[in-house]
């Protein structure tokens, strides 16, 4: 997938570049790309290990299992299936968690475990429970409290106030986030009266 | 007074760690130093993948053809009140993390990161996910073949947070 980014944008750069008349800058291009990828790994690598090992002490004094036994209630709402089998919530609930806490390493196991269950549940194997594909949409409306990442690369590249976009971001994600919900939640209704539909005709 | 609370966010999160490891219940300064290598390492080991895709966005905004793309799309999105200069940023967000993180680091390079676009680039950044990975991991590793309405539900949720990010960056930074 990334190989076949890497050789369209470099081959359509080339040629554009030529065409356009922005050849001599290509070469630079290249020089400052291989420069810039390493001194962003620099300035990125001290807060990511900060947080992850910060996020380590917190896995291990047992909070993402106390934040997902808090978020459990509401989840039942919006993922019916797996609460009612119980098959399941748990692991999405620790998948949102970690999000929340900005550990992404760890969602992704959390969240590829609650599809596993949700799937032994499934009576059409190929085809994707409407749970699925609800915890699938949550998970691209990313969800985090303390978005390190960003506050890091904002500041190598100079900001004078790098947190200062913090509260947009939790108020952009937080109606990403129950954007997915209600949008997945409208469509499985929708699904099942189609399918209902499919039935009587 | 909000920016000195948000900014006061990390250093909280940091003495909860520092009261835990105080409590001496469990070896929590090893957890740290546990969790820190395994951060250091995905840091590092991402380098390689960086590096290509970092050249790819400084080639392609050195090409001219970025500025060409966000001419053609500028008035479009000036109407819904997105800065065209978020092209790179757009294409590479569903797809990948890696290129994602060049195309927004290059962002904040060319524009600065205190510029109306560096701060939609961070909202948007900071509210979104690569969907498209996201979507494709997710099902292909139970073995299903049909997402039926999870991608455009996915691909609505992203043109509503760039739209929605562009929107609350110009009333919040006023």
């Amino acid at each position: 997938m990334l190989g076949k980014i890497f050789g369209i944008i470099s081959i359509l750069s080339l040629f554009c570049g030529i065409i356009l008349g922005h050849g001599a800058e290509l070469g630079n291009a290249v020089l400052d790309g291989a420069h810039g990828a390493v001194s962003l790994t620099i300035s990125l690598c001290g807060i990511m290990s900060l947080w992850c090992g910060i996020m380590k002490v917190f896995e291990r004094a047992g909070l993402i299992n106390k934040l997902s036994r808090l978020l459990s209630p509401l989840l039942k709402v919006f993922f019916p299936e797996a609460s009612r089998s119980g098959e399941g919530l748990g692991e999405i609930s620790a998948n949102i968690s970690a999000n929340l806490l900005g550990i992404g390493n760890a969602a992704t196991p959390f969240a590829l475990k609650a599809m596993e269950k949700l799937q032994k549940n499934n009576k059409n194997k190929k085809t994707a429970t409407a749970d699925m594909i609800t915890l699938a949409v949550l998970n691209t409306a990313s969800l985090n409290l303390i978005p390190t990442t960003i506050f890091a690369l904002r500041r190598a590249a100079g900001s004078e106030s790098p947190y200062s976009v913090i509260i947009p971001i939790w108020i952009c994600s937080l109606s990403c986030s129950a954007l997915s919900l209600l949008l997945c939640s409208a469509m499985r209704s929708v699904s099942k009266k189609g399918a209902r539909g499919d039935k009587n005709a | 007074m909000l920016e000195y609370i948000s900014s006061l966010a990390i250093p909280v999160v940091v003495c909860i760690a520092g009261v835990f490891m105080l409590s001496h219940k469990k070896p929590y300064f090893e957890s740290f130093i546990e969790g820190a290598r395994d951060g250091l390492r995905t840091a590092v080991g991402i380098l390689p993948t960086l590096i290509a895709l970092m050249i790819a966005i400084n080639m392609l905004n050195a090409s001219g053809i970025t500025d060409l793309l966000a001419a053609a799309i500028s008035p479009a999105a000036a109407r819904l009140g997105i800065p065209s200069e978020l092209i790179p940023l757009l294409i590479t967000r569903p797809i990948s993390g890696s290129a994602s993180t060049a195309a927004y680091s290059s962002l904040l390079e060319r524009y600065g990161a205190d510029s109306f676009v560096g701060l939609c680039a961070s909202v948007i950044m900071g509210s979104s996910d690569t969907m498209l990975y996201v979507i494709g991991v997710y099902f292909s590793s139970v073995g299903i073949k049909k997402s039926r309405y999870a991608i455009p539900c996915a691909v609505a949720v992203m043109l509503f947070c760039v739209f929605f990010s562009c929107l609350l960056c110009r009333i919040w930074f006023k």
